[in-house]
């Protein structure tokens, strides 16, 4: 026997290692049916792109670090920049990076063996790489110079080649997310325990479930526009050509009615996390349960009431004010969550993990980004700074305060069950100060930039905005940075961190209860779910969760406590 | 239900208390930070800034009653809730309070209501059409904007006439004069992309809206009222900004908003001067020439360095009248310059593909209506342009409206701006105040 | 094994059953969300009616109704034969079935050549206006969808005669799931056809 050669511990660690059965590394590079190793591409995936965007957003700084052009050689090379920035941020980052979490998490929460079309998933996720690869290579080739939002007839009459290439890519991700949402929609509906009704689902599921439900009714009509984009660039058709008897708003009106809506299909998940983490890491039941899933679903219907404020500046003006006042109807649902999360924390027992850090610094950002809404919505005071740096600012609070926090809380939260170990919490901290300060500092000023004069998509602006826009590119510098502290704990994290146990957390939801990784059927048994996915503090949840140490404490030991 | 008491954090006295001093707090700091308003807004230039900016004010206050509300609510928490060391037991098993959520959502309701209502009322008023618009020298006249990329255009359609019958167009080119007090309606129209016309200080904005050319275009309309600024010494500048991105030079799309004392301001120091400028032009063509060609758009997509224009959309002017003679086979420099002017289409130097805007005395853009005359004088001064021009600079007072009679068939009246001091005729008919800008 | 976290090997459904379960739930999720595309185009032709000051716009003659009425009642008759088709298999009438199927594909291919008919028709005058324009896009957009779900009507129609499905819905999900196609291809031709040709 070879067991002398082998120190103790180093054995017992080599031991606890070889019970993660984990994928092979290469295993997440071929085609796969099952759902959480496309989970896994879909989240490192998104990732990259991240940083791609991300690297253009720093470029994007360093330009408006003077007020004339000077690392761009034009304005339009700059406006295919930040185009490429807001395309790859939305379509395949945030999006692809919920759909990760949605895949990993969502069949595991039900107890289900997979996803309900487990093929569809997998084809779903693969159109995503080529349509990256056409949307980059119009970026190279040709580049599209219409912003995100393309409106023509500047995406049309005047943009190159690569904006018909955007067009496809956008078509491709638009029609990989209808069918990830079908997929979900069904396996929420159908592949439950029959314990679980749909008022003990965990509440990352009703989110992911309104969610599905916003994308496969919106995004149809982003695939309507670009068809009729493509046509006006390529059969020579004039939908948008007012000489041809074509409307510049007809785009407008249908791609912001996708578009907006997109905006929640973009939050909401990020909605979802936080619910599970605020409430597991406080050891303390969600607060009204009910009206947080339920206001989850109200979004989701007046989201798509709204679209036209996007359109404030441009509308007939009689039309504008019943888009003011849906607008502002948004901020009730959502501010019944706000204060939902803030009384599910209050008189729980906080665990400052790195998860808790990021979905705690999600509240205290995203109510900047609410109230910036609602003074966005109040029509007067719109149109002042409709288009400015102002907006900027509001949807980074939305998509950056509020999305990728959730993004970050997901990741800590649930890296262990996915890799089977833990990350590590020290640095953690670090990545959560550094993005924390440096998203405040970033994106702050930019509210008052906007309100002085600053319109946006510009890469040469009025002297006077030289020391905002200093200490906005500086601090954006140190937000950069922190992206590279969680790349090296993830990487350190998945070789080296403890190893996690089935239920780090102790939480109740069906996720915990099985090994991490979860084996390739995801549960041994039919597992049962506990009677109140949120139960805490109840001496039948403390003995399930004791059960469950129990039952997985063979296959890895428990570590208890979660910190 | 009893027990449900002993497990109710949310309402302690201490949380009571708590939030009452946050709300105090937030009272207290919003009026300080109304103190830093001017830092966070540009002048407020007209009457409608004021209602906008009231409207910011109540915003800021119940924004900042809910901003401090909640991060004081997550900071006792945070503090107060923390786990202790060595704690592993769960918090109270507390699901809700049916009350407390009727009061979070029938309370931020009702303030979305107020908030709507708010800005309804300031929203009609401000968009209420006012009587009497654009006011010189008592009548209305049309003040129109063009925006082209990436360059603004204003022209003033006065109610003066010149001795040959024909309404005063002035050009004042990428600035805007008016005068406090002056209710100003401004018609907006675009020749290529969606342009948004922004002026920060008078917070208003408009997209400009491409629409068929055949039907009169798709104008849009954008009022303000200037008023005066305390601390300002007349005539004030204010930027004008393009708000939708349109292109390359998207951000150098601005102009100048120029705001006079009063009418008698406005007339002596713009008004009057632009009209005797135009009907008595320098007598020298090449220098009436230069001065028309800042009138019209040209500078938005040409580069010419002896202006100072530096866009790269169409193809460069330095050196034009040492190329022109060259470009087209059989046609001399001054038909080629015309010809590319009047009729850009006709030829397209190689490297560049799009289409130059129209220019000509009966196109629809009033910003590019030009006249034989003052194409005469625009060849003029280009035939200036290089070092060893192609033009016939010894006979220019014959060469070019020769060539503007080969091409067009337009007689060129050379003596235009040789008579003396001429004075504008206001029409006599009283009834033509009302309507008569078109 | 069973304990309060673990139930055992107990299936709540078996897997056939929830395959089905999950094909009709997704096929009735597609159908809602891919109508969407057609009401955006419907979006698009009410919006540009705006645009002109009547519909048709002057000089321009509106669309004949009669030939896409007859290809309306192919199509609808075509539907009908579809589930005619679907119920015969049902009750193991495997002859009904294909007879029911041949004729339904023969009424597509009908309602088809007319709308190709319609689309190659369209005057100049017409198509000098969105008038012109927004019918070639529905149609056309509606006759791509056809063209594919037809060729799926096909195949299935092989499978079948090569005696692929027995009447048990377990093991035809392919001949009703076509079907289903078909009826969202006749649903959507019906609210282009409203569009098209009665609202002016």
């Amino acid at each position: 026997m070879a067991t002398i050669a082998v120190p103790l511990g180093a054995q017992a660690e080599q031991q606890e290692a070889e019970t993660l059965r984990r994928p092979a590394l290469t295993d997440y590079l071929r085609w796969s049916v099952d759902h959480k190793i496309i989970g896994v591409q879909y989240g490192v995936a998104a990732f990259i792109f991240f940083m791609v965007g991300g690297a253009m957003a720093m470029l994007i700084r360093l330009e408006l670090w003077t007020p004339d052009l000077d690392v761009m050689v034009s304005g339009a090379a700059y406006n295919s920049l930040f185009t490429i920035h807001g395309t790859i941020m939305i379509f395949l980052f945030i999006i692809p990076m919920w759909a990760a979490f949605g895949n990993f998490v969502v069949p595991l929460q039900l107890g289900a063996k997979d996803m309900a079309f487990p093929w569809l998933n997998a084809f779903a996720f693969w159109l995503i790489p080529p349509a990256a690869v056409v949307v980059l290579l119009g970026y190279f080739v040709s580049p599209a110079e219409a912003g995100w939002t393309s409106y023509p007839p500047l995406s049309t009459l005047f943009s190159g080649d690569g904006q018909t290439l955007w067009a496809l890519g956008a078509h491709l991700l638009g029609i990989s997310s209808i069918m990830g949402s079908i997929n979900f929609i069904v396996t929420i509906f159908n592949m439950r325990p029959p314990e679980m009704t749909i008022w003990r689902m965990p509440l990352l599921c009703w989110a992911v479930l309104a969610t599905s439900i916003i994308a496969v009714m919106a995004t149809p009509f982003l695939a309507g526009a670009l068809t009729l984009l493509l046509l006006d660039r390529v059969a020579g058709t004039t939908f948008f050509d007012a000489a041809g008897g074509g409307d510049v708003l007809l785009w407008q009106n249908i791609f912001w009615f996708y578009s907006h809506p997109a905006v929640y299909i973009m939050v909401l998940p990020g909605m979802g996390v936080l619910s599970e983490v605020l409430s597991v890491h406080s050891r303390k039941p969600v607060f009204g349960y009910r009206m947080v899933g339920l206001s989850s679903m109200g979004i989701a219907f007046v989201g798509f009431t709204v679209w036209a404020h996007h359109m404030f500046t441009s509308l007939q003006p009689e039309l504008r004010i019943p888009f003011m006042i849906t607008t502002m109807i948004i901020a009730v649902p959502t501010g019944i969550k706000m204060f939902s999360w803030l009384g599910t924390i209050w008189g729980g027992k906080i665990r400052f993990t790195s998860a808790m850090l990021f979905a705690l610094g999600f509240l205290s950002l995203f109510v900047i980004g609410g109230i910036s809404g609602v003074m966005l919505a109040a029509l007067p005071f719109d149109i002042h700074v409709h288009d400015t740096y102002f907006v900027v600012s509001h949807f980074h609070f939305v998509l950056f305060g509020g999305s990728v926090f959730a993004v970050y809380a997901a990741l800590y939260h649930w890296f262990p069950k996915v890799t089977g170990r833990m990350m590590n919490e020290r640095l953690g901290r670090i990545h959560f100060l550094f993005t924390y300060f440096g998203f405040l500092f970033t994106f702050f000023p930019m509210h008052v930039v906007g309100m002085l004069g600053m319109p946006r998509r510009v890469a040469v602006y009025v002297e006077a905005f030289q020391p905002w826009n200093q200490l906005i590119s500086l601090a954006a510098f140190v937000l950069g940075f922190s992206s590279l502290i969680v790349i090296y704990n993830v990487i350190k994290s998945y070789y080296h961190g403890p190893i996690a146990g089935a239920n780090p957390w102790r939480a109740l939801t069906l996720e915990w209860q099985t090994t991490s990784p979860p084996p390739t059927m995801n549960f041994d048994d039919d597992p049962i779910p506990f009677e109140d996915p949120y139960g805490y503090g109840t001496e039948a949840s403390a003995a399930y969760l004791d059960a469950v140490d129990e039952a997985f404490s063979g296959a890895a030991p428990a570590k208890g406590g979660g910190h | 239900m009893e027990n449900t008491r002993s497990n109710t954090p949310s309402i302690s006295p201490a949380a009571v208390v708590v939030t009452a001093v946050f709300l105090l707090v937030s009272v207290i700091g919003i009026n300080w930070f109304t103190t830093f308003v001017p830092v966070v807004l540009p002048d407020q230039a007209s009457a409608e800034s004021k209602s906008v900016d009231e409207l910011f004010y109540i915003l800021m206050i119940i924004g900042g009653v809910v901003f401090f509300l909640i991060q004081g609510m997550l900071l006792i928490s945070i503090i107060a809730f923390r786990a202790r060391p060595g704690d592993h037991s769960d918090g109270p098993t507390y699901h809700g309070n049916p009350l407390l959520e009727i009061v979070w959502t029938i309370i931020p309701a009702m303030v979305v209501v107020f908030l709507a209502v708010v800005s309804f009322n300031i929203w009609t008023q401000n968009s209420e059409p006012k009587a009497s618009v654009n006011m010189v020298d008592g009548q209305s006249i049309a003040i129109n904007v063009n925006g082209a990329r990436y360059a603004w255009t204003h022209t003033y359609v006065t109610e003066r006439f010149d001795p040959d019958g024909n309404q005063i167009i002035i050009n004042s080119g990428a600035e805007l004069h008016t005068y406090i007090g002056q209710n100003v309606d401004l018609t907006l129209q675009t020749q290529d992309v969606i342009h948004s016309y922004w002026v920060p200080a008078m917070r208003v904005k408009q997209d400009l809206l491409p629409g068929d050319p055949a039907k009169g275009g798709r104008p849009t309309e954008l009022r303000f009222t200037p008023v005066r600024v305390d601390g300002r010494s007349y005539p004030v500048e204010y930027p004008i900004v393009c708000a939708e991105l349109c292109g390359d030079g998207h951000g150098r799309m601005r102009g100048t908003v120029i705001v006079h004392e009063d009418e008698s301001q406005f007339l002596a120091e713009f008004y009057e001067p632009a009209i005797h400028a135009i009907l008595n032009p320098p007598a020298d063509p090449v220098l009436r020439g230069e001065m028309e060609i800042q009138n019209y758009i040209c500078n938005s997509c040409h580069i010419l360095d002896r202006l100072g224009w530096t866009a790269t959309t169409g193809p460069s002017l330095n050196g034009i009248a040492d190329r022109a003679g060259e470009r087209v086979p059989g046609q001399s420099a001054e038909e080629y310059i015309a010809t590319s002017i009047w009729n850009s289409g006709a030829f397209r130097v190689p490297g560049y593909d799009q289409q130059m805007a129209a220019f000509g005395p009966d196109v629809m853009e009033a910003a590019n209506v030009m006249s034989p005359e003052q194409l005469y004088s625009i060849v003029a001064f280009l035939c200036t342009v290089g070092e060893g021009s192609d033009c016939d600079m010894e006979n220019a007072g014959m060469a070019i409206p020769n060539a503007i009679q080969t091409v067009f068939g337009y007689e060129v009246d050379i003596t235009f701006g040789m008579e003396g001091d001429v004075d504008a005729e206001t029409p006599e008919v009283e009834a033509e105040d009302g309507d008569g800008s078109s | 094994m069973t304990s309060t976290v673990h139930r055992g090997q107990k299936p709540k459904l078996g897997v056939a059953e929830m395959r089905l379960k999950n094909n009709r739930l997704g096929m009735t999720i597609f159908q809602i969300s891919w109508i969407m595309v057609f009401l955006a185009m419907i979006v698009v032709n009410w919006q540009l009616r705006f645009s002109y000051a009547e519909w048709p716009p002057a000089g321009v003659a509106p669309f004949d109704p009669l030939l896409p009425t007859a290809a309306t009642l192919a199509l609808l008759l075509s539907s009908f034969l579809v589930k005619r088709g679907l119920d015969a298999l049902r009750a193991q009438r495997l002859g009904g079935f294909l007879t029911c199927w041949r004729g339904a594909m023969a009424l597509g291919v009908a309602f088809m050549a007319i709308i190709v008919y319609e689309f190659a028709s369209v005057s100049d005058a017409a198509m000098a206006t969105q008038y012109g324009i927004t019918m070639r896009l529905m149609t056309g957009f509606h006759f791509l969808h056809a063209l594919a779900i037809l060729a799926i009507i096909f195949r299935v129609y092989r499978g079948g005669a090569a005696g692929r499905y027995s009447g048990d819905a377990h093991d035809s999900w392919a001949v009703e799931g076509s079907a289903k196609l078909w009826y969202f291809v006749t649903l959507a031709w019906i609210m282009f056809y409203v569009v098209l040709y009665w609202i002016r």
